[in-house]
């Protein structure tokens, strides 16, 4: 007989260990720590780049350097120190890898832990992954077969080399480096990260992917992502993470850009794993990440996101509906355990007319976390017939977590119509003693209400995706849900 | 020595002096410490973000002149009521009160809890600069046979105004507070109101905010509730070009019912904040709060609201909603309702919606004979009369509606 109860599952919960804490041997190629000027020059040289974005970086950093942290977030934690951070860390490997059996035999065998073996991606997934190490972009696949239709997916260097036409232009126009501390940061220090461009009319055959993996001790990870959608275009991107087991803190500050141009849409889904401390709250990743989108006429973005890592999550994909007809969404599931904090929700700024978002987000916190919604939707004096539906959702598992919810609503037109509603409670009983009535064992029970109640925001996740984030959430809740 | 006045914060309270009140020594040091570099709030400040105190700021108000008797009891709403005037300097307190009810100057110490938690300069403000102020208190087991009615009447210049209220245990008593302006005085009020609710006691507040154009109307609700009390505030706001009310219930013993209503009709160039926060102590207890408003013209609604539930308060249960129609393309409505739990066995929910009117609902009243005018009208009425049911007195119920009706062309 099973006698599982909700406190059991609280403690599972507190006793689960990180399972993807181990730390690659790689020698890695990394410059002095520290932040100034010649710094962000050795990077610029090191990734040979050209003068303007040389330019770019050094005018972002003119700007971090007048801004402080911010404060407002519900997250309490040490503020890291920027001039103890190493800013750039790359492979030292220097000679490009011939085939797939070139690369390091470690590094192989990391990706095998990880569940994505190049060969079985390749062979059974019709997957692409731009697998990212330590900032540098170790191997990319179905390159020719994306070419053929006229996709560029790379990493971001290489589109610097390659298309800087195309980078130049829309670099910075959605998340400007003026815009917050982090994103200054960013765009002063930013290693790699992916690009892609989708041409007029096209619709990429696969979902593409790729996985970020932080590594050596002590090094930062600034990715910067720019996906570009042109007209009529469509593309559904995959991005997950987990990352070693490490003592201290590590800052991860990306920033994530997307352009759907006239009628295109773009699909943007995120499992982030990463390092989320030990059960004494000691280490863990600060994922301080800025997404944003923004939709031309008939355009959509959709934003899908399964957290369950990091100590400090501060992330707020959001959508700027500047077209007509645009259409914004966000899905998202956060699970926090131990003392991580999350700060997490979504922004959609409704500029054009008949501009609809609607926003889906579900938390789950245990042990002693805090978990926060903070969202705005608002609606601008054009904005013409604006629509929005928010639903956020709060389950506690334990009495000494927290749920928050922290909406902003702004309207400035009478035709628009905004929902907003928001939850917070613990699994009803009421709901466990109808599924325990009906002969399902209380740990089912439960597992099966756990699910449920996610299931609106993974039913989001193409189906590459779906199975890894359940094995995430899997693992984040073990022994109850599966 | 001469002190340069650096800010124009200080600027603006220049010419108060200290409060005439009974202000504990120990809080005053804590606003002054609060005070310390503080100037006007802007938008960046969290809690002013919509609110822009530059038009306060640059006001020329009024010379402050005095109201005689007639003058005073011309805004008085209810004729069967303990009424008190409160103008300015003056007050009017009734004479031959029952047996429990006790009406005094705040100078006194009146047993009032004097917490040193700020959310705004102006509280602070409000401790060293409070000019006049009531004290009410009733005595355990009474229950009042009529309403207390306080009639704050402003005519020109700033005044700081602080009210105690002692309800003890078992009493029950409705309360209106009526706020008018004379003439078109260019003014600001800060008031704050503290009501401390022993064990068992019923008490209803109204707020009916009724003041005029050109004046800054800002009010501190401030209330702690003791174990199966049942309180309830309602924020009536009908006309006021700057209304903000910052209220804040902490329920600190077990059982207790909080009810918050608030109500706006807003046109013109209005601007009114509500703020509210419920602070959930103790387990076992249930809080409401619903809050509706039409805002017109080039108005401006702002709605905070705030649950608060700490970590013992287990088995609360807190709803909270705010709907509003925009009626113009120039009006604004910003929302907030705000959830911060710390406990797990609570059931705690809140809305938001921000809209217009239902076209099939128009359609089917215009369907019925109604021109496009009337049911609107009509729809607006069922919609704002929500929380105007809770308005149980017949006489205020009817100066609301009429002064609904000269404000907006609706008919009751």
């Amino acid at each position: 007989m099973s006698n599982y109860t909700e406190n059991e599952l609280a403690k599972d919960l507190e006793n689960q260990e990180y399972k993807f804490g181990f730390v690659t041997d790689i020698e890695a190629d990394t410059v002095p720590i520290g932040l100034n000027e010649d710094i962000i020059r050795l990077i610029s040289l090191k990734k040979n780049e050209p003068e303007w974005l040389l330019n770019y970086r050094l005018k972002a950093f003119g700007i971090w350097q007048e801004m402080t942290e911010p404060e407002w977030a519900h997250v309490q934690y040490q503020k890291p120190d920027f001039q103890a951070i190493s800013y750039y860390s790359a492979p030292k490997q220097t000679k490009k890898y011939e085939s797939w059996d070139d690369v390091d035999p470690e590094m192989k065998e990391t990706m095998k832990k990880l569940g994505i073996s190049m060969e079985e991606q390749q062979r059974l997934t019709g997957v692409a992954v731009d697998f990212v190490m330590d900032s540098v972009s170790v191997a990319t696949s179905f390159k020719e077969k994306l070419s053929e239709l006229g996709i560029i997916f790379c990493s971001f260097s290489d589109a610097v080399q390659e298309h800087p036409e195309l980078v130049q232009k829309y670099m910075g126009t959605v998340v400007p480096s003026t815009d917050n501390f982090y994103a200054a940061l960013n765009g002063a220090v930013f290693t790699d990260g992916s690009f892609c461009y989708i041409p007029k009319g096209v619709r990429c055959p696969m979902e593409l992917s790729t996985y970020f993996r932080i590594n050596a001790g002590g090094t930062g990870q600034f990715e910067r992502t720019l996906v570009v959608a042109d007209e009529g275009a469509y593309v559904s991107y995959l991005e997950g993470c987990t990352a070693p087991q490490r003592d201290e803190n590590q800052l991860h500050a990306a920033v994530v850009e997307l352009i759907a141009l006239n009628d295109a849409e773009i699909k943007y889904s995120t499992v982030q794993n990463w390092y989320p401390g030990d059960k004494q709250g000691k280490g863990g990743v600060f994922n301080f990440v800025t997404k944003r989108g923004i939709c031309e006429t008939n355009a959509k973005i959709s934003w899908t996101q399964v957290e369950t890592g990091s100590a400090v999550t501060w992330k707020y994909p959001s959508c700027i509906l500047k077209g007509d007809n645009s259409v914004g969404e966000f899905y998202s599931v956060a699970v926090t355990n131990n003392y991580q904090q999350a700060d997490t929700g979504t922004k959609m700024v409704h500029l054009g007319k008949n501009t609809k978002s609607t926003i889906i987000s579900k938390g789950i916190s245990a042990g002693k976390s805090q978990n926060s919604y903070r969202g705005l939707v608002q609606i601008h004096k054009g904005a013409q017939n604006a629509r929005n539906f928010s639903q956020c959702d709060s389950l506690l598992m334990t009495d000494e977590c927290g749920a928050h919810t922290f909406p902003y609503i702004e309207c400035k037109n009478p035709t628009a119509k905004i929902e907003h509603e928001a939850t917070t409670s613990k699994i009803g009983e009421d709901q466990l003693f109808y599924c325990m009535q009906r002969g399902i064992s209380e740990e089912k029970a439960i597992s099966l209400i756990v699910n449920g109640y996610c299931k609106e925001v993974l039913n989001q996740l193409p189906m590459e995706f779906a199975v890894e984030a359940q094995k995430l959430l899997a693992i984040s809740l073990e022994g109850s849900v599966g | 020595m001469e002190t340069l006045i650096s800010n124009k914060l200080l600027q603006f309270v220049a010419d108060l002096g200290p409060t005439k009140l009974h202000v504990p020594v120990s809080l005053q040091a804590a606003a002054q410490a609060y005070l310390k570099d503080q100037d006007f709030p802007t938008t960046k400040t969290e809690r002013f973000k919509y609110t822009r105190l530059a038009k306060l700021n640059n006001a020329q108000l009024s010379a402050a002149h005095q109201l005689d008797v007639a003058q005073l009891e011309q805004h008085s709403v209810l004729t069967d009521a303990y009424t008190i005037y409160v103008n300015n300097d003056q007050i009017k307190i009734p004479q031959n009160l029952p047996t429990g009810l006790e009406i005094n100057l705040n100078t006194q110490d009146s047993g009032a809890f004097h917490e040193a938690s700020f959310y705004d300069v102006f509280g602070a403000l409000n401790i060293l600069h409070a000019q006049n102020g009531v004290s009410i208190s009733l005595a355990k087991n009474c229950t009042l046979d009529k309403p207390i009615q306080i009639v704050q009447v402003n005519s020109g210049g700033k005044y700081f105004y602080r009210h105690h209220f002692n309800f003890g245990a078992n009493a029950e008593a409705t309360i209106f507070f009526v706020s008018k302006q004379q003439d078109q005085t260019t003014s600001f009020s800060h008031t704050h109101l503290q009501y401390n609710i022993a064990q068992d006691a019923r008490i209803k507040i109204f707020k009916l905010q009724d003041t005029a154009q050109n004046h800054f109307d800002f009010y501190e609700d401030r209330a702690q509730q003791a174990a199966k009390s049942h309180f309830e505030i309602n924020t009536l706001t009908l006309d006021g070009s700057f209304v903000r009310n910052d209220t804040m219930v902490a329920i600190k013993g077990e059982h207790a019912q909080t009810y918050l209503n608030g109500a706006y009709w807003l046109k013109e160039e209005q601007h009114v904040a509500n703020y509210t926060t419920i602070d959930h102590q103790v387990a076992n207890c249930e809080s409401f709060e619903t809050y509706k408003g039409v805002a017109a013209d080039r108005s401006t609604a702002v709605f905070n609201g705030k649950v608060f539930v700490r970590k013992d308060a287990q088995k609360t249960n807190a709803y909270q909603s705010n709907a509003n129609v925009l009626l113009s393309e120039n009006a604004s409505v910003n929302s907030k309702p705000e959830l911060e739990i710390y406990a797990d066995d609570v059931k705690c929910s809140h809305g938001s919606t921000t809209g217009q009117l239902d076209d099939n609902a128009l359609f089917y009243l215009r369907a019925r004979g109604l021109s496009s005018a009337s049911a609107k009208t009509l729809l607006l009425q069922a919609f704002m009369e929500d929380v105007l049911t809770y308005v149980k007195h017949e006489e205020v119920l009817s100066y609301m509606h009429q002064r609904i009706a000269e404000r907006f062309n609706w008919n009751y």
